[in-house]
């Protein structure tokens, strides 16, 4: 999009972030041009979605299959009151829509599998996985990385969180990191260990940067770098993380040529036959 | 096992920090890699902390993220550990 198609709103609209050397009309015109993926509209989808249909993100797409709980309010900042019952990403493109009308959501009421996860990602230029669960973490690198999708990652668990940015042959994946998924069960959720709201409004406000830049090609993002935000200590600290070159998915021979199943990855499906012995 | 003199700051993250109830640990003696941490973190701080640091074999679970002074450890649990060392343990956060 050439700088002289704004309307005179859309200049007024962007003009705080316009005015910057690195955005520019030209940065802006990515933005509105840009295809960004969502996985999960709860507490980091919220914050993640929000800024980047604010920035004008011209195409932002939202997976999630839950619907409105009163329990998610607290922190889940795209849906209300009102919205309590109804399905999450349609909540999420009514609120994303009335922020900005340059932005168009497209919402995805499905749970992301091995089997829908690469037709859907396909259209998009930018993933970012803001899900709750190991088997969609793992589901969701995997498919990244063989579709060589840019995908910035966060977790969060009381006060903490994590953020990394993968670019599929410029650093680690995902399974670099954390190679083998923790026994079902062992590790705690938010709902058992509970989470601020405000510790997904910081970590899904940096996620929502990473992707900016991505976008704009500016800075440096988080590849091959954890960046640990601690809202207790009230620190941000800066870790160097590196590729595992024997990775399955990413390393320099994989073993891995296509997605697999994530429940019987994680040992769900093994530890739900265990429960009925 | 060689003896370290002063204290080793063990600074522990997510699940494993709430299972322990403490954000750092001070070791002070006794730990002469990261592997020996590790053990006397197991000890310490019950089963489910234990559980969260070895796996069924007793081997050191592969994706903890082990770090000597904020630099990747490069020998994993055999990496040397001084007085003075902060070890950072960081683990999978799946919340969101």
């Amino acid at each position: 999009m050439a700088v002289t198609a704004f309307t005179e709103e859309q200049i007024e609209r962007y003009s705080r972030q316009i005015i910057l050397p690195e955005v520019g009309g030209i940065g802006q015109a990515k933005l509105l041009a840009a295809r960004v993926l969502v996985v999960g509209a709860g507490g980091l989808g919220s914050p993640v979605a929000l800024y980047l249909a604010a920035a004008g993100v011209g195409s932002i797409g939202i997976v999630d299959s839950d619907c409105v709980d009163i329990s998610n309010l607290q922190r889940q900042i795209l849906h209300g009151t009102a919205d309590l019952g109804r399905q999450k990403c349609f909540s999420a493109k009514e609120a994303l829509e009335s922020i900005n009308p340059d932005v168009v959501v497209t919402p995805y009421p499905v749970r992301l599998t091995s089997s829908n996860i690469l037709e859907i990602i396909s259209d998009y230029d930018v993933v970012v996985d803001g899900s709750d669960n190991f088997p969609t973490r793992y589901l969701v690198n995997d498919a990244c990385v063989l579709a060589a999708k840019p995908l910035c990652h966060a977790g969060i668990l009381r006060f903490e969180g994590q953020v990394t940015t993968i670019i599929p042959g410029q650093g680690p994946c995902y399974r670099c990191l954390y190679p083998e998924p923790p026994p079902p069960g062992l590790m705690p959720s938010c709902q058992e260990a509970g989470v601020l709201g405000a510790t997904a409004g910081v970590v899904g406000a940096i996620q929502a940067t990473e992707v900016l830049k991505l976008i704009l090609e500016i800075g440096d993002c988080l590849v091959g770098r954890i960046l640990i935000y601690d809202g207790l200590a009230m620190s941000l600290r800066v870790v160097r993380v590196e590729r595992d070159a024997a990775c399955p998915i990413c390393g320099d021979s994989p073993t891995l040529a296509g997605l697999v199943d994530y429940e019987h990855f994680c040992g769900l499906a093994a530890a739900e036959e265990q429960e009925y012995e | 096992m060689s003896e370290c003199n002063g204290g080793v700051t063990v600074r522990l993250h997510g699940a494993l920090r709430h299972a322990v109830g403490t954000r750092d640990v001070v070791l002070s003696d006794g730990v002469g890699t990261i592997g020996d941490v590790l053990h006397l973190l197991a000890e310490r701080h019950g089963e489910r902390a234990a559980r969260m640091i070895f796996d069924r074999q007793g081997n050191v679970w592969r994706s903890l993220i082990l770090l000597v002074n904020e630099e990747p450890a490069s020998l994993g649990p055999a990496t040397p550990v001084k007085s003075g060392d902060t070890i950072s343990i960081l683990l999978p956060l799946a919340g969101g």
